[in-house]
């Protein structure tokens, strides 16, 4: 399997895209922002299709059009308009924008499917280096923003900040999802965002009660997805995000019945 | 007198209705002040301006209406809801508050914070415990000791033992002003019962009619006793 060029590099791609999903989903989870992190998806869904009419590299649309947005929602949040309805608004836009933009391009229906359901098979090594230099810029910013971050996601009553530096932490904090959303939208695709940002973490609740070690085991169940849907796409020849998608499910739904166990 | 707080001619409106008029104080550091009055009495406003003020930096502006001499500043919320699927540990989240910067994991001397705020709040043994599955009181007192675990030198304590039953809350008082004294650091109490101010409170500000009287706890007028025991017993 490995001595494919194409195969090293998906293993590569998605060991950093499990990380990065996983990392980020640990707060995202926390902060019950999974339907913003669904809607993000749909933005990045709009940003891929504009680099295809535009022809510059997808995953730069995505990063640049969820990155406005979250910065549109964040102020919007700050402004007190209620989120949900915020976001549910950017989504609308954005999906109607990536019909546009797939039309206005002529894309073929292939990219369309690529963006919406993930082609990580057919990754490049200069995509890998883009790939690498979002994660190192989300990796250095949870670092830098770790303590905040974890009270904004974990106990917000328990953050004293002025409200000018809580607005600013929480736009950084959707930025910080908007970059990890475009980066796990090239493993598991736009539509299947929630696989491996928010189930991982929601499955390491169950059994973690630290923030380490929830991060460290939503790291290790998107990892053990990831590479285990690798491994079977390989073998079947079907698409990966079938089984990246199946296996966190069963995951998530298992460690919710253990739970129930107890 | 080392002054921690000075307010000088502060005043807020709900709308068309004044809460407080033109209040002037100042507290000194290092003691504890319960603040007192009914409900609606501007007590929760008053000190959530005080904060603002302590939070919002005022360099080079003129004197503002509230002044806040404070390095570490600690405040418990009256309400917090964190959903009963909470995932983290009674210990994880008292070292949440510890500081709000920095490095991502906490020093040696700031788990020992951690362990000496869970052991004078006499939760250590249930350390370990999800924060979710321990009682109303133990998360309580987990709430005061992710406060006291930064070591502040004002803590802000928004009627923290409302919801404990009369043992407790005297634990919680005793515990309280133990603290207070050992980390020298001033301590405001917002709180209902006032069975226990003249005996072990410093001052006490009673916001009534718009305005604030102040003075030494144990002479706190017979009129600012809470009316909450006369509320409770009319009920039953």
């Amino acid at each position: 399997m490995f001595s494919e060029a194409y195969m090293v590099n998906a293993f590569v791609a998605g060991t950093v895209i499990a990380v990065i999903s996983a990392l980020v989903g640990t707060f995202v989870v926390a902060r019950s922002y999974n339907f913003l992190t669904h809607s993000l998806s749909e933005i990045a869904f709009a940003g891929a299709a504009l680099g295809f009419w535009l022809g510059f590299a997808p995953l730069l649309g995505m990063v640049f059009l969820t990155a406005t947005s979250a910065l549109a929602i964040g102020s919007l949040e700050n402004a007190k308009v209620k989120s949900d309805n915020v976001t549910s608004a950017i989504s609308a836009l954005a999906i109607g924008l990536g019909i546009l933009f797939l039309a206005l391009g002529h894309s073929a229906a292939s990219s369309a499917t690529g963006i919406l359901f993930g082609s990580v098979l057919g990754i490049s090594t200069s995509d890998l280096f883009l790939l690498f230099l979002m994660a190192f810029v989300v990796i250095l910013l949870i670092f830098w923003l770790f303590r905040p971050l974890s009270l904004l996601a974990f106990d917000e009553a328990g953050l004293l900040q002025s409200e000018r530096k809580k607005g600013l932490l929480r736009v950084a904090f959707l930025l910080i999802m908007a970059l990890s959303v475009a980066i796990s939208s090239q493993l598991v695709g736009s539509l299947l965002v929630f696989v491996l940002v928010t189930l991982p973490a929601a499955s390491a609740r169950m059994y973690q009660k630290s923030i380490a070690g929830l991060i460290g085991l939503a790291i290790f169940f998107a990892l053990f997805g990831t590479w285990a849907g690798l491994t079977l796409a390989y073998l079947t020849n079907l698409p990966t995000s079938v089984f990246i998608a199946l296996i966190e499910v069963a995951l998530y739904l298992l460690s919710l019945s253990l739970a129930k166990v107890d | 007198m080392n002054e921690q707080i000075r307010v000088s001619h502060y005043g807020a409106t709900f709308g068309k209705k004044t809460i407080l008029k033109d209040l002037s104080f100042s507290l000194a550091g290092n003691q504890l002040t319960v603040v007192l009055g009914e409900n609606g009495a501007g007590k929760t406003t008053l000190i959530k301006a005080i904060l603002q003020a302590a939070l919002v930096k005022s360099k080079g502006k003129p004197v503002q209406t509230i002044q806040v001499q404070a390095k570490r500043l600690a405040y418990v919320p009256q309400f917090r809801d964190l959903g009963a699927d909470y995932p983290l540990s009674i210990q994880s989240f008292v070292g949440l508050g510890i500081r709000d910067h920095g490095l991502p994991w906490l020093t040696k001397k700031e788990k020992a914070a951690v362990s000496d705020a869970l052991r004078r709040l006499d939760l250590a043994e249930i350390a370990d415990l999800p924060l979710a599955k321990a009682s109303g009181g133990q998360k309580q007192r987990a709430y005061i000791a992710q406060a006291l675990a930064k070591k502040p030198d004002l803590l802000i304590l928004d009627e923290p033992s409302s919801a404990l039953d009369g043992k407790h809350a005297a634990f919680l008082v005793e515990q309280i002003r133990q603290v207070q004294q050992d980390f020298q650091m001033g301590v405001l109490w917002i709180s209902h019962d006032t069975s226990w101010v003249r005996k072990t409170a410093d001052s006490f500000l009673w916001l009534h009619d718009q305005t604030v009287t102040m003075g030494a706890a144990k002479d706190l007028p017979k009129e600012a006793d809470s009316k909450h025991r006369e509320e409770v017993l009319h009920v039953f």
